[in-house]
């Protein structure tokens, strides 16, 4: 179906006299989505099509975790007035029915409708993860971040403190003002030479310290010979220091609370990030916050919708006041950042993509609106370019390639695919536009690592029947493939001659199909197996996008290594990181062509290192500087102008690449 | 010190290929040095000209090809007429009559005047698809079966249809399968890769990578042309050694400077003029950037090229 731009449309055909679209039989309707206590959009449909798709074009959010499969119900909707062709699922009751609720991707246009959308944000808070710190695994990739980093002369120490001061109760013969008592009294309790107090505290302390009768416990900063007192508690509270990290993507947002004084994990969550409405990558965001009152309502879209939310219930599951947060770190694109911060995105998508900041060091929570302790420092990893932020610079913190004297690779899979390449003495970095393939988006069955992905398969060659991973408990049954089921299903359907190097179906059998227009697919369950309404195949199409995804990912490398004389066999290590789901087999994603052909046991999969690097700047203020001396030493290579990367693009659309010579150790034909 | 001039050879040649049977067989390829670099090494094969006709019917024909073809009622006259023309070494009949969007002539009646020209010519023969590539996967396909023994090329196999016409042309009649794609190394050699896991003999694929009419973007051809000679004789990349047929005509007779009439464009000058001289401009372009053969149209471009061949080579 072709595309459907607004706008053309209403010129060209008569809405009144319903709508004749060029060929007979093929009709447009106006779908009218109803925002859940806010506008009412537009947008006109053809016979036929899929609503959550009509609303995805419209830029309407409609929260579908699994990606219109019918498998998570999420995707619901409220019919207003008109009719609209729609299955019943499991995931509506009669009741419900009856009261007008239906799955938007089962939904088919074929009247005039007007639909009610629930918010968005709602949405998303139902989804709201608390992660589950029991399991050891989790755990295990930031304990092995701190470990290598510490290896590495980084001491995990940050300027935090809690200090005891006992101060001579004022009297009519000493009648110091009591901030001057206070600052004396941490000057000698500390040894340092000047000490702040801020307004914040200044405000408050006069009760405080009476309430104590001056006998008190600071929570301060140090940096250099200054102090400042960041809060006053009584003398036997026991004084929770705690720091929070976050990672911010164009997607999922996660967080960590940590005990700042035991470097511990209190809580982990993540959850969607409020800006999807806005649109679902970063230029449309930029778009959307050029528009009046636009910078505020996406600011307000990450930190009231998504930020605050995370830390009430991590601080609610840790037990802890938000209060008591004293220092937080942010690692995030650049265009996240600036939406942040509530700065001019603007430029960062126009030639010559220009950013407000690389780095700033001058923000404090209550600057963003952030709920916790005011006069906290928000720490943000620094950007290197438009398109290589902070979440590179922190994952390339965390992933110690700057460390070692290997030449290595740090791939993080995102929405963007960017690349670190270098070793102790240098560092390279690009950005190249992957598309939300690996995340499981843009493919039909695609979904993300959550219960009823596939996440890993095999495929017998003579009888073309699948075997699967499937995640979630035992008897899930399958709902979609999520990145690295992608990868591992590709390499298997090449791997037994269904597919040719093009991605195209070349067996025939009864799990091969073709539609009316000759497009393949192959049936990975059918449906009386699956957790689904359908069958879950992955067609042509889906093979395509994703071949885009990983030829992005390999040319990048083959140019930004070509542009320092290198060959992708002088690769020693390959660091993995990304949503993708550390179940990636990287013998597979190798024998498509995704990642140089290196020893495979050269590759590390290490999980979002954009949090763990977080984490790290979080704990140790020696990791902060340091972030940013890695930050100062990379180089940022533009793709853009590098006119050897098409090129590289079109060789790397092909199982496993054009130039076959590039993978010696792959043999399968 | 004395200059001693460095040949300029290769260890690797271009594939060779033979087209058609018997005494007015030609072969292309065979060279182990840049397009005309006889200084380097002696071309064993000249590039070749052929000449195209079209079931498409004269009225779509600009005037001055009409007038080549006065007194012909039929395809197959057009095809004798055009046999008989100086310097023509192929000849290529192109069904545009069979694009479902024009004439959507049938298959069967489509492959008939392949075997009326097939038999009223002794010439090798290369046969062009409508540019439709679900009608030409089943127009070909036929074609070759109606052309068993006569060692033609079918022009051409694209992505989307390289497996029926390749196993048809290829594989079942052992006819030479062109791999056509679109002015670009990658997708050139992609395809080649994918005619040769099918089974498709490499030494019997000629390759038509596309080409642009000059003036029209004709700097990718020359550099893809370029690169695919440099890949396959520098590199010895033996999925890029098969050698390359240019259909000139079909696209130079549709740029305005060729077709466009005197009473439009009287600054331009004369109209058959105009089409002959882009006709050679690209033409030219072509060879020396790397072509085995070009297809053209107009008689007078025909004697022309075939000149410049013979004096460079």
């Amino acid at each position: 179906m072709q595309a459907w731009i607004p706008g053309i449309c209403s010129g060209v055909f008569d809405l009144q006299n319903k709508k004749q679209v060029g060929k007979d039989k093929e009709f447009m309707f106006k779908v009218t989505f109803q925002l859940e206590g806010g506008e009412s959009i537009e947008a006109f449909a053809a016979e036929g099509e899929n609503l959550l798709e009509v609303a995805r074009k419209t830029n309407v959010a409609i929260d579908a975790p699994c990606s219109g499969n019918a498998a998570c119900g999420k995707c619901r909707v409220k019919l207003i007035k008109g009719e609209i062709d729609s299955k019943k699922t499991s995931h509506i009751s009669d009741e419900e029915y009856e009261q007008g609720w239906r799955l938007a991707c089962v939904s088919k246009v074929d009247a005039d409708v007007e639909i009610m959308v629930p918010d968005i944000a709602s949405a998303y808070k139902s989804r709201m993860k608390v992660a589950d710190l029991d399991s050891a695994k989790e755990i295990e990739i930031f304990e092995k971040t701190k470990a290598d980093i510490e290896a590495a002369g980084i001491e995990f120490k940050n300027d935090l403190e809690v200090v005891r001061v006992t101060m001579e109760v004022p009297s009519l013969d000493d009648t110091m003002p009591d901030n001057e008592r206070l600052t004396w009294a941490v000057e000698a309790a500390c040894g340092m030479e000047h000490v702040k107090i801020p307004f914040a505290v200044l405000k408050t302390m006069a009760e405080t310290l009476r309430k104590y009768n001056f006998d008190v416990q600071c929570v301060i900063r140090k940096g250099g010979d200054k102090a400042e007192v960041l809060d006053i508690c009584g003398p036997e509270e026991q004084v929770k220091l705690c720091g929070l990290a976050i990672d911010i993507g164009t997607t999922s947002v996660a967080a960590l609370l940590i005990d700042m004084k035991k470097g511990k994990i209190l809580a982990k969550a993540s959850t969607g990030n409020g800006q999807i409405r806005f649109g679902a990558d970063v230029i449309n965001r930029i778009i959307e916050s050029l528009k009046p009152d636009g910078k505020e309502k996406l600011q307000d879209a990450i930190v009231s919708e998504t930020i605050n939310p995370l830390i009430k219930q991590m601080c609610r599951s840790a037990k802890i006041s938000p209060q008591k947060i004293y220092r937080m770190c942010v690692a995030g694109n650049t265009t996240m950042n600036h939406l942040l911060v509530g700065a001019d995105a603007d430029p960062v998508r126009m030639e010559p993509y220009i950013p407000t900041f690389y780095e700033t060091t001058s923000i404090h929570a209550h600057d963003l609106g952030i709920n916790i302790f005011p006069h906290a420092r928000v720490i943000m990893a620094p950007n290197i370019g438009s398109y290589v932020g902070g979440d590179i610079t922190a994952g390339t913190l965390a992933s110690c390639i700057w460390n070692r004297p290997e030449m290595s690779l740090f791939i993080d899979l995102g929405t963007n695919g960017e690349l670190v390449f270098g070793n102790e003495e240098f560092m390279m970095s690009c950005a190249c536009s992957a598309g939300p393939a690996f995340e499981g988006g843009d493919i039909s069955c695609g979904m993300r690592a959550t219960d009823g992905a596939i996440e890993a398969c095999t495929i017998d060659k003579d009888t073309m029947i699948p075997t699967l991973s499937v995640i979630g408990d035992e008897g899930q049954k399958a709902v979609g493939l999520c990145g690295s089921g992608i990868i591992d299903m590709i390499s298997e359907l090449f791997r037994c001659g269904i597919i040719d190097p093009k991605g195209k179906f070349i067996r025939e059998g009864d799990r091969v199909r073709h539609d009316k227009y000759g497009m393949g697919s192959y049936v990975i369950v059918f449906k009386e197996d699956a957790a689904s309404v359908k069958d879950v195949e992955i067609n042509e199409v889906d093979i395509d996008n994703f071949m885009r995804a990983k030829g992005a990912i390999f040319s990048a490398i083959r140019v930004m290594l070509n542009s320092l004389d290198f060959t992708v066999d002088m690769i020693d290590d390959v660091y993995v990181a990304g949503g993708i789901g550390s179940g990636i087999n990287m013998q597979n994603a190798v024998n498509i062509g995704m990642f140089p052909d290196i020893s495979r046991d050269r590759f590390h999969y290490i999980g979002n290192s954009s949090l763990s690097g977080a984490y790290a700047l979080l704990l140790s203020n020696e990791a902060e500087a340091k972030v940013h001396d890695v930050a100062h030493n990379m180089t940022y290579l533009e793709l853009s102008n590098e006119p050897t990367y098409m090129d590289e693009f079109v060789a790397s659309c092909f199982l496993p690449h054009t130039d076959a010579g590039l993978f010696p150790s792959l043999t399968f034909k | 010190m004395p200059f001693t001039a460095k040949s300029g050879k290769f260890n690797a040649s271009i594939n060779t290929l033979t087209i058609g049977t018997g005494d007015k067989a030609i072969t292309l390829g065979g060279e182990n040095v840049l397009p005309f670099y006889t200084f380097d090494a002696p071309i064993e094969n000249a590039p070749k000209v052929g000449i195209e006709i079209t079931d498409g019917g004269m009225e779509n024909e600009p005037e001055c090809i009409q007038k080549c073809y006065e007194g012909c009622t039929t395809v197959v006259d057009m095809a004798k007429a055009a046999a008989a023309m100086e310097g023509v070494e192929f000849l290529s009949l192109r069904l545009e009559g069979g694009d479902p969007n024009g004439l959507n002539k049938s298959t069967e009646e489509l492959v008939q005047i392949v075997k009326d020209v097939a038999a009223a010519v002794d010439l090798p023969l290369v046969v062009c698809g409508c540019k439709n590539v679900e009608k030409d996967a089943e127009l070909l396909s036929k074609a070759a079966e109606a052309l068993d023994g006569r060692n033609a090329l079918l022009l051409a196999a694209k992505e989307e249809n390289y497996k029926t016409v390749g196993a048809a042309a290829g594989l079942a009649y052992k006819q030479v399968v062109g791999a056509e794609s679109s002015v670009d190394i990658n997708l050139a050699k992609q395809l080649n890769v994918l005619l040769s896991q099918l089974g498709v003999n490499g030494q019997s694929i000629a390759m038509n990578i596309g080409t642009a009419s000059a003036g029209y973007g004709f700097e990718y051809v020359i550099s893809t042309m370029d690169r695919i000679k440099a890949a396959a004789l520098s590199q010895n990349d033996a999925t890029l050694q098969m050698p390359i047929i240019t259909p000139v005509a079909s696209e130079v007779w549709g740029v305005k400077e060729a077709v466009a009439s005197e009473a439009d464009m009287p600054e331009w000058g004369p109209a058959e003029e105009r089409g002959i001289d882009m006709e050679i401009e690209t033409a030219a372009a072509d060879l020396v950037s790397g072509s085995n053969a070009v297809i053209l149209r107009h008689p007078a471009s025909v004697v022309t090229i075939s000149k410049l061949i013979k004096e460079l080579v």
